[in-house]
């Protein structure tokens, strides 16, 4: 194995013909780096990151993550690539309606055969599992709440706990603080550092808030118009660098 | 948009499309000020008062409901009322049987609905369906069925069938699959994509996709629908008699043919309290699942 984690060659794509999202974008990860990909919204940050778990498949290019390449996969291979990246969202996306334990334990689909899952059957092991990642976010007790009646902070620790719960090498995270307070976003950001920095898991995060980019993150790539504007440490972030990357360039 | 997932989060992510929104959008609305609003408003409450004015006249015109001698007519309605009083106590045992039947009836309509219905529906939701132009058809198909009334597939089926309670129970279920599967598929397409993205990226495959991602989404619509369509068939139960389709509908046509008015009364007795308990019952389900 080598030490990148995800490898993006000349990435092109489109939702409709003529009106690219991302052009020939090149980006690489190293395992266990912790990576912030700046852009306002529409710069492609949130298109990129499903291209990486293979939830959109790209027009052109090559996507090589665990040393797999996503894009060549058979649709079963990349449901099992899947199942060892995990993701987070601004909206958390958890199903309301189900307690945080059931959450957390959509992480074992991947690993618990068809027919036992529709009756929502998971091995003891795989419980026993997803109650310590709630432990592990500090939500020890609310494993039978339902999580429509959680804060929005306490969503997005299920919601880490479910990637927990994946075992993930990688975690995806789009906006993931976006719909948090100031203290809450810091919450969530350590929680995330802990497991990159004590786990080893690779982390990539969409966001648009610089000065959490800068105090948590390993290395930060802006993105503007599909492509990549700067790629340096948080250091390098001088003030030309976010006027780059931040202000639209009125279109003649 | 061809191709692309509907509520798909990633749509924003298309520099172009806030323009071309905004480009379009003020044109159009130019277009439809021709008048003003107050105008428009005024044009349509004229527009409203003639259609009520023309259905009170259709009906009522040369009905002779204000013709003299409106005292000696309300005293004969009282008359024929009276005959209706008191219930008859002795056909009660032979109608609670009568009743049994009609409400197994409109569970069993109900559930074999239901039961066609589910996989239908995913193909007929545009969110889940293979194409949209299998969405279409489908819909189409069953928009145009459903205008159909239940007794004539009672009628059809007493040739294939045969008169009886079976009859009536399989035009109830062809009635159901045609309203559930409508229903059924908008309840999928208003779902949220949120949670359906994020059990496929953590490795979730199509079945399980559905089963965590949707079904938690739709499953207190699905029920609420249902309980829906069993009150729905429940009243239609008591028509289905008429056609000979057995159940209480059955007596309370051969009452009234025989102008035999205490029995009809006490078959509307027994029809209240079972509409009554039926609709408590749905309701203390819907609140306990919501």
């Amino acid at each position: 194995m080598t030490d990148t984690a995800i490898s993006i060659r000349s990435l092109s794509h489109a939702y409709r013909p003529g009106t690219p999202v991302l052009e020939s974008l090149n980006l690489s990860v190293r395992n266990g780096e912790m990576v912030a990909l700046i852009g306002l919204s529409g710069a492609g940050k949130s298109t990129l990151l499903r291209c990486v778990n293979g939830l959109i498949t790209p027009v052109n290019g090559d996507v090589r993550v665990l040393g797999k390449d996503v894009i060549g996969l058979s649709e079963q291979d990349r449901i099992r690539l899947r199942r060892r990246i995990g993701m987070i969202f601004q909206e958390f996306n958890l199903v309301d309606r189900l307690s945080a334990l059931k959450n957390v334990l959509i992480g074992r689909l991947g690993y618990t055969p068809t027919i036992p899952s529709c009756l929502h059957l998971f091995k003891q092991a795989d419980v026993l599992l997803a109650q310590d990642c709630l432990r592990r976010v500090g939500l020890g007790a609310y494993s039978h709440r339902r999580v429509r009646d959680l804060s929005g902070g306490q969503k997005q620790r299920v919601a880490i706990a479910r990637c927990m719960a994946q075992q993930a090498e990688i975690i995806l995270a789009d906006e993931a603080t976006a719909n948090l307070d100031v203290l809450t976003k810091e919450e969530i950001m350590d929680i995330i550092r802990a497991l990159c920095k004590e786990s080893g898991v690779t982390v990539l995060l969409s966001m648009h808030d610089l000065l959490l980019a800068r105090a948590y993150c390993d290395r930060v790539v802006g993105l503007k118009n599909g492509r990549i504007t700067f790629d340096a440490s948080p250091d390098q972030l001088d003030d030309r660098a976010v006027a780059d990357i931040l202000y639209r360039v009125p279109v003649a | 948009m061809s191709g692309e997932l509907p509520g798909d989060p990633l749509r924003e992510e298309n520099p172009s499309s806030l323009s071309g929104v905004q480009g379009n959008a003020a044109p159009t609305r130019e277009m439809e000020r021709r008048f003003s609003p107050a105008a428009a408003y005024a044009m349509g409450a004229a527009a409203l008062l003639l259609v009520v004015a023309w259905s009170f006249t259709g009906v009522f015109q040369g009905s002779g409901l204000l013709d003299g001698g409106l005292g000696q007519r309300l005293a004969r309605g009282v008359t024929v009322a009276r005959q209706f009083w008191p219930p008859d106590d002795t056909v009660r045992a032979q109608l609670q049987v009568s009743m049994i039947e009609t409400v197994q009836m409109a569970v069993v309509g109900t559930l074999l609905g239901a039961l066609f219905a589910a996989p239908l529906s995913f193909f007929a939701a545009r969110t889940t369906s293979l194409s949209r132009v299998l969405s279409s058809i489908i819909k189409t198909v069953m928009n145009i069925t459903r205008a159909t009334p239940v007794i004539v597939y009672a009628i059809i089926l007493t040739a294939i069938v045969g008169l009886g309670k079976a009859t009536g129970a399989i035009a109830l279920a062809v009635g159901t699959f045609v309203m559930l599967t409508k229903l059924y598929a908008e309840a999928l397409e208003s779902i949220s994509s949120g949670p359906v993205e994020a059990v496929r990226a953590a490795g979730g495959n199509t079945i399980q996709t559905f089963i965590f991602g949707m079904l938690p989404q739709v499953f207190p619509n699905y029920v609420a629908t249902t309980l829906y369509a069993f009150e729905l068939n429940l009243q239609a139960s008591f028509i289905l008699g008429f056609v000979g389709a057995g159940g209480i509908g059955y007596d309370l046509q051969n009452y009234l043919r025989e102008f035999a008015f205490t029995r009809v009364s006490m078959v509307l007795l027994i029809i209240i309290v079972v509409v009554n308990v039926v609709d408590f019952v749905s309701y203390r389900i819907r609140r306990a699942i919501s």
